[in-house]
């Protein structure tokens, strides 16, 4: 009986990375680069743009006059999309070794699950968070992350935690990222659905660019937790490593929110308040790239370490 | 030889405790947060007019009173219809009783707001004053024919306070949906009421 075993298969181990030791396989796809994942990354920021100009410029050319009851099905088809998006470049990009799609498709749901049955009804209905979070610039910050950042990115944690985290198909730190980016896109899913019957329908030009900047903000920032997740499980990491990384998270979610509403408010005049929600999609597109970027180059950086320590 | 245990199956202590950590930061963010949510819900400024004081909250707009209201303000942050306090004083006879007073009130709601409805009224004890509570429901509507919203059901609550020849009356306008969550708040411009 060898003395260590793989932390991924239990199968005997051969090499370690940090503190923990990987059979011959999981070591190999451990320290494998995925670089699709960065065009998967990249081609969603960049399909999602996409769609927001076609949906907006054929609002624009044809003018469609819908019925309530076909403004909310239109809504709602538009705030599926970009999960549909991000799925089709993924797995387009993910031939080398495909994620399981039932596994994808899970975290999703559970994603989107737990932002109906627990996120939305905490920020709207216990923490009522409409009617306080614009007293002013401080609250607005502060009750952005600790109320709205730490609710959200909790629960895309918990979902990729509690589900995916412990199975033998979480093998690469890159899983962290991906599965927590699904259930990121399955909780903006269920906003965009909230908004859309919130509203009962929606104009599709402006309401296209607040659905793909929530699914790109929430993405991203699900993003953060799914790095530090993918290290907690492959590294020993101090007791500390993944409540900096909620934090972090919440932090950026709450920043982004409150730049977002000083970006899209250009101001209030007595004929009424003006916004451009376009400015909301380029910050939006912004922080995705850099936040994608930066957690792939991390991990690729990792990569490069533990396979010079070996 | 030594037995290893499979990270990938299994909770480790360390990986228990950084779950737990996880949580703990969560809730003590949350704690903050709502710490901050009752602090700003709990600001208030000074109001005094005709004899009465009250501290009413930061940030509500005040508008116009009418007839015979010494305060008017409204949460402009609030959904649906915009939580209202009102201030009113009513002239009484002196040697006039609460129900009198109550059935005067009530008919004068009844003819200003629309679909109005008594739903409870009893004598009540408002931090160790007498008081008279009346809870009703109305429905407020855009005067406006071209205004194409949903009117608004509004549950109210006026508490009749009898003070020689008149009576002060405290109302809490609120969207029916809100009448719960922000009852709290209500009591506590009760009772920094002195008159």
């Amino acid at each position: 009986m060898p003395d260590q075993v793989c932390c991924v298969c239990g199968d005997p181990a051969s090499s370690k990375i940090g503190e923990r030791w990987f059979c011959e396989k999981h070591y190999q796809s451990a320290t494998r680069e995925r670089t699709h994942t960065w065009r998967s990354s990249i081609l969603l920021v960049v399909g999602l743009v996409v769609f927001v100009g076609i949906v907006y410029g054929l609002d624009l050319l044809i003018k469609p006059a819908f019925t309530p009851t076909e403004l909310i099905l239109a809504g709602l088809l538009l705030a599926l999309v970009p999960a549909f998006i991000w799925m089709a470049f993924f797995y387009l990009q993910d031939r080398l070794e495909p994620e399981p799609k039932g596994y994808i498709l899970g975290v999703f749901l559970l994603g989107a699950i737990l932002a109906s049955a627990v996120g939305i009804p905490l920020v709207d209905n216990l923490f009522h968070v409409s009617n306080w979070i614009y007293a002013d610039t401080a609250t607005t910050i502060l009750g952005s992350i600790l109320v709205v950042g730490f609710i959200q990115e909790f629960l895309k944690y918990a979902v990729v935690r509690y589900s995916i985290y412990l199975s033998a198909e979480f093998d690469e730190a890159t899983d962290g990222v991906i599965y927590a980016t699904a259930a990121g896109l399955g909780y903006a899913t269920v906003l965009n659905l909230q908004y859309v019957i919130a509203n009962g329908g929606v104009a599709l030009g402006s309401s296209v660019i607040r659905m793909v900047v929530v699914a790109l903000a929430q993405a991203s920032f699900a993003g953060i937790t799914g790095y530090f997740l993918g290290r907690a499980k492959f590294e020993h990491k101090p007791w500390w490593w993944m409540p900096i990384g909620i934090s972090l998270a919440a932090v950026c979610n709450g920043l982004f929110n409150w730049l977002r509403g000083l970006l899209v408010q250009r101001g209030i005049s007595l004929t009424g308040a003006s916004t451009n929600p376009w400015l909301g999609l380029v910050l939006a597109a912004i922080v995705a790239l850099i936040s994608m970027g930066l957690i792939l180059w991390l991990i690729r950086r990792n990569i490069h370490t533990a396979l010079a320590e070996k | 030889m030594s037995a290893t245990t499979l990270p990938s199956k299994n909770n480790s202590l360390g990986q228990r405790f950084a779950d737990w950590a996880v949580i703990v930061v969560t809730l003590v963010g949350l704690l903050a947060g709502w710490l901050i949510k009752n602090s700003v819900e709990n600001r208030s400024i000074p109001f005094t007019n005709s004899g009465i004081s009250a501290q009413i909250p930061q940030g509500w707009l005040m508008t116009s009173a009418q007839g015979n209201e010494i305060l008017h303000v409204t949460d402009p942050l609030s959904s649906g219809f915009g939580t209202t306090y009102t201030i009113e004083i009513m002239p009484v006879a002196s040697e006039a009783t609460v129900d009198q007073v109550v059935t005067q009130l009530t008919l004068q709601r009844g003819q200003t707001l629309t679909a109005y409805r008594v739903l409870e009224q009893q004598k009540v004890t408002v931090f160790g004053r007498a008081a008279y509570e009346i809870g009703y429901v109305y429905v407020e509507s855009n005067p406006n024919l071209t205004h194409n919203q949903i009117p608004n059901i509004v549950r109210g609550l006026d508490y009749i306070f009898l003070n020689g020849d008149h009576a002060i009356v405290a109302a809490y306008w609120v969207d029916e949906k809100a009448f719960d969550s922000d009852l709290g708040r209500f009591h506590r411009f009760l009772n920094s009421l002195k008159f």
